[in-house]
């Protein structure tokens, strides 16, 4: 969380100066902008209060995220619906818009429930970046167990590991959980406020867990932990001027 | 009484499957008259999908999306649906449900007016399918217990 916003802060400054001519309320502005990412950046050290200022930017943006959350839940779903139907006239467009439309209305606040939409291009470029290196992590640990499994004296030393995870929402916990499970030769047994059960089958597999490399890469895909958006403070700015 | 799962995976993985559930349900439904399917199985994966929601979620958050009442009436409307449509056949001079006779209101052709007609009682039948599923199981995890009774206990000098 850390550098990362100053420098992105700093860039948006400058933006927010060419784009009001140097006028005083565009230097205001970003005067205020860079005052408060780096009070944000500063006063946010713990998980607890990482999370206190996730509910504030939350209860910030609720009602703009609603009808987004609205809108892309149905063509979400829209698009499973042609997946699923496979006809393409009007009959049954129509009344998978009108399902789509009902469904997105029922859970609108469940399929994006405190993700954060700012930048959903990136992240999905980097969730197809990160798709070979599961595959071949996946690849070689199958050849592991494998190994262990085949070889006659069976060298395995089950052992369960705990560690507290730097991530920081639901869904990226469980994803980082899903894939610790895909991975043959570990089991995640349990999430506790962060902290990870892991089975796993022999020394050099829990080895690799440890080295936290497939949580980095998590972070990296969801734009956790090191990461925060500059929106966030921007919104997190609104609010200082509205209770000043 | 169903409190909220304590188990992360499970709840978060049913909080992203249940909008998906639901829409492949509704086009069970949908597509009852061209493919397998129909009111009744979509009705119940519908249904499913509000019970997931309730195992998983705990009855408080359940009752807030879908309360007792609303299920109730969504099972009486759907049967109004189903034999709306059966005694609107029977008022225009056929058989009930002899879905060729609505020909001459949706000003279609009868094969088509059969498709529509089936496509409107199998709506009607997934829509109480699924609030009877509902209700029932609402009925089996509080007990029994009508939330006015509980209001009444509290409140009781005995």
């Amino acid at each position: 969380m850390e550098v990362t916003v100053l420098v992105q802060a700093i860039y948006k400054a400058f933006e927010i100066l060419e784009k009001g001519k140097n006028s005083e309320k565009a230097r205001e502005e970003a005067r205020d902008l860079l005052y408060t990412s780096a009070k944000f950046t500063s006063e946010t050290k713990s998980l607890t209060e990482k999370q206190e200022a996730r509910v504030l930017l939350a209860s910030a943006k609720k009602p703009r995220l609603a009808l987004r959350n609205f809108i892309l839940t149905f063509f979400i779903l829209f698009a499973f619906w042609i997946l699923l139907s496979g006809r393409f006239d009007y009959f049954h467009l129509t009344l998978g818009g009108i399902c789509s439309i009902l469904v997105a209305y029922l859970c609108h606040d469940l399929l994006f429930f405190n993700i954060r939409l700012g930048d959903f291009r990136t992240r999905a470029r980097r969730f197809l970046q990160a798709g070979p290196w599961f595959m071949g992590q996946i690849f070689s640990a199958n050849l592991h167990v494998a190994y262990l499994a085949l070889s006659p004296k069976m060298p395995i030393d089950p052992q369960i590991i705990r560690f507290n995870t730097k991530l920081e929402s639901d869904i990226s916990w469980v994803g980082l959980a899903n894939s610790i499970t895909l991975t043959p030769g570990t089991i995640t047994i349990d999430i506790r406020e962060g902290e990870f059960f892991v089975h796993a089958l022999d020394r050099k597999v829990a080895y690799d867990l440890n080295t936290g490399e497939m949580e980095d890469k998590i972070a990296h895909v969801i734009m956790e932990a090191d990461h925060v958006y500059i929106q966030d403070v921007l919104d997190v700015a609104s609010i200082f001027g509205a209770l000043k | 009484m169903i409190n909220i799962s304590d188990d992360i995976i499970t709840r978060t993985v049913s909080r992203v499957l249940v909008p998906f559930i639901q829409i492949y349900a509704l086009y069970v439904i949908m597509h009852g008259h061209h493919s397998p399917g129909g009111g009744f199985q979509g009705g119940v994966i519908l249904g499913a999908s509000f019970i997931l929601y309730l195992i998983t979620h705990g009855l408080e958050d359940a009752k807030k999306r879908m309360s007792e009442l609303k299920m109730g009436l969504f099972s009486t409307f759907g049967l109004l649906i189903y034999s709306g449509i059966g005694l609107l056949c029977l008022i225009l001079g056929g058989n009930y449900l002899d879905y060729g006779r609505l020909s001459t209101i949706l000003k279609v052709i009868p094969a088509q007016a059969r498709s529509l007609g089936i496509l409107g009682v199998e709506i009607g039948v997934g829509i109480t399918v699924m609030a009877v599923m509902f209700s029932i199981f609402f009925d089996i995890s509080t007990g029994g217990v009508l939330p006015e009774d509980e209001e009444g206990l509290g409140t009781s000098d005995e």
